[in-house]
């Protein structure tokens, strides 16, 4: 690992002109020459599958800021290509709309794409997995329960009656602002991870995203099935584990507000 | 140049073969034929015992996994350290009231003394720090939990949910509490 | 036990991965023990799913009493206290009728919230023993502290001129 990283050092030091062209990906970038090197320390959550035995561990990666891209997954990638190919993480379209690479960086979570690496060079940067979810490897959580809860709200429109010419079905204009703000949530995990509720309680409460995603269909003016999604949710577990604590709205990496649908879907439900 | 072609194809076909089936096809027919690719490959039916439910492998692997570090890692925010304090502070006043009241039923069994005179007199007895330091400590949950609660019967109303609303309304309940806890405590 | 053993060994055989590990490589066993028995803050069970990854999360019966009458009444009994908290400071104390008022929406808040804290905390499936021994400790404890109130109410003082004598004592 230390020879690795010396020998991409060194070639990167004494010739910048020369550099091999596979070492170039998007997430480093050419060094600006009369710079000194920004080095900043990365300490991120290993687990390895193969084996179990070994507790997780957190380490260290060292990273030229001047090389590297502006974002965390930037810096994630080039730790990947360049010092350890072991390091594993989920990513996908880099801009913040597929919610892959949802982690917890510096003690918040985000999409490490949508995350500046901070500039001081002095404080580290810790990097672990989504909060209290199981790991499969390193920065790599389980969601299947989080997308069998999503599948237990029914996310799509329910409705028996067709419409009187045959057509699809329309919503007013002010219907339709209803659903902003909700409809484009990505599931990325980020809220429902970050709240405590949902850390003691993930078995059967569903948790900030799954319910801002069912308040988008309790919201939606063409669904008819606003009764049974009701009684659906009216249990002790299901919505009224959250004390809002509001860590949801506080982490959006969306910038959405998963603790106000909350708070509408709970005064549907009281009146 | 055939020759070239023949020995790259042998290779090939013996880099192919899975380290199980090598291990099967050797039992039944040298390495040579498995090479020259003159080897019919045979297995018994009984040879693979794996019986299990592939999706097994998947359970066992997932009883393994550990849990990501929660708590301990998350960043302090207002949001959730001040949500952590109101329960705090509500288990606290409660338990307060539940022991002392339940200790008030027993009294006349157990042959405790916490009936009001004599409440007053243990308080008055202690010096005047002790006093506004016991009272400040008694207060200050109190107060917190009570603004909060307000907070809280706000958010349920559906307003003040804003991030910037609910930082600053939580900075300003943690100013207010300690503020009127210390005035309480100087009554 | 036998994993956390087995655990330093493997750190101290292997080849560690980082500095992090290669600063461990030296310390004891003993010591790597008591690191990593770190104490757990309500671990969970071992992560199980229950069906395929197709079907969807069981949907929990209807059950408003638990559910949305209760989160209405929880409200009601909070926004009830709230005159009732501030009334003392203006009046000194209670009359008697209010006190009892008072007292009975605190027991009523108090047990709320201590049965919040026992769902949240206690989940079932991890201890079930531990879950029905707590709801049923609160319950006797709820029922002493209301027989407690009443004893105080009604041959003691009162609550708020009891706090008021206390406080100014």
């Amino acid at each position: 690992m230390a020879s690795l990283r010396t020998t991409s050092r060194l070639i990167a030091a004494s010739r910048p002109m020369f550099r091999p062209a596979f070492a170039r990906t998007y997430a480093t970038v050419e060094p600006t020459p009369s710079k000194q090197p920004k080095m900043k320390t990365f300490k991120v959550y290993r687990w390895n599958p193969d084996q179990p035995s070994e507790k997780p561990t957190m380490q260290s990666y060292e990273l030229d800021l001047n090389k590297t891209g502006p974002m965390m997954l930037d810096a994630l990638i080039r730790i990947k290509n360049e010092l350890d190919p072991t390091l594993t993480f989920r990513r996908s379209c880099r801009e913040g709309i597929c919610g892959s690479c949802a982690m917890n960086i510096d003690g918040v979570n985000t999409l490490a794409c949508l995350c500046r690496i901070p500039t001081e060079t002095k404080a580290e940067s810790r990097i672990y997995p989504l909060p209290h979810t199981y790991v499969v490897k390193d920065l790599v959580p389980d969601l299947t329960h989080f997308y069998k809860q999503y599948k237990s709200i029914k996310p799509y429109l329910q409705r028996d009656t067709p419409t009187e010419d045959g057509l699809e079905f329309r919503q007013s204009p002010e219907d339709r602002k209803k659903l902003d703000g909700l409809y484009e949530c990505i599931l990325c995990a980020c809220c429902s991870t970050s709240c405590p509720s949902y850390w003691w309680n993930s078995e059967e409460y569903l948790g900030p995203a799954i319910l801002l995603q069912s308040f988008r269909w309790l919201a939606d003016s063409r669904d008819e099935k606003t009764l049974e999604r009701k009684a659906a949710l009216d249990n002790s577990m299901s919505v009224y584990r959250c004390h809002t604590i509001l860590n949801c709205t506080r982490t959006c990496p969306k910038g959405l507000n998963p603790g106000r649908a909350i708070a509408e879907i709970k005064k549907m439900l009281a009146v | 140049m055939f020759s070239q072609k023949v020995a790259q194809q042998s290779l090939r076909r013996l880099a192919v073969q899975q380290p199980l089936a090598m291990r099967s096809s050797i039992l039944g027919a040298s390495p040579v034929a498995v090479a020259l690719g003159k080897n019919i490959q045979t297995r018994q039916v009984t040879s693979s015992p794996n019986t299990e439910d592939p999706n097994q492998i998947l359970v066992k692997q997932r009883l393994a996994r550990p849990i990501a570090p929660h708590l301990s890692i998350y960043r302090p925010q207002i949001g959730w350290i001040g949500s952590s304090l109101h329960r705090i502070s509500g288990v606290a006043l409660s338990g307060a009231l539940y022991v002392w009241a339940t200790a008030y039923l027993a009294s006349p069994v157990l042959g405790l003394h916490v009936e009001s005179a004599s409440m007053v007199a243990a308080m008055a007895a202690l010096p005047v720090a002790a006093k506004i330091l016991l009272k400040t400590t008694l207060a200050l949950p109190f107060t917190y939990h009570s603004f909060n609660g307000l907070r809280h019967l706000m958010w349920d109303l559906g307003r003040g949910l804003s991030n910037p609303v609910i930082i600053k309304t939580g900075w300003t309940v943690i100013g207010l509490s300690v503020a009127s806890a210390v005035g309480l405590a100087l009554l | 036990m036998a994993s956390f053993a087995r655990s330093a060994l493997l750190r101290q055989t292997l080849a560690p991965r980082g500095t992090f590990l290669q600063k461990n490589v030296g310390v004891s066993q003993v010591v790597a023990f008591h690191a990593s028995a770190k104490k757990q803050i309500l671990p969970p069970l071992p992560q199980t799913i229950q069906g395929t990854m197709n079907d969807p999360a069981p949907i929990p019966e209807t059950h408003p009493s638990e559910g949305s009458y209760h989160w209405s009444f929880e409200r009601l009994v909070s926004v009830g206290l709230v005159p009732l908290t501030i009334a003392p400071f203006a009046a000194g104390s209670l009359n008697p009728v209010m006190d009892a008022i008072l007292c009975s929406l605190l027991v009523a808040h108090s047990h709320i919230g201590f049965q919040a804290a026992i769902v949240d905390y206690f989940p079932p499936a991890r201890v079930p023993k531990f879950r029905t021994f707590c709801n049923w400790l609160l319950r006797a404890f709820t029922l002493t502290t209301a027989v407690g109130l009443y004893e105080f109410e009604t041959n003691d003082v009162g609550v708020t001129e009891a706090l008021r004598r206390i406080w100014t004592a």
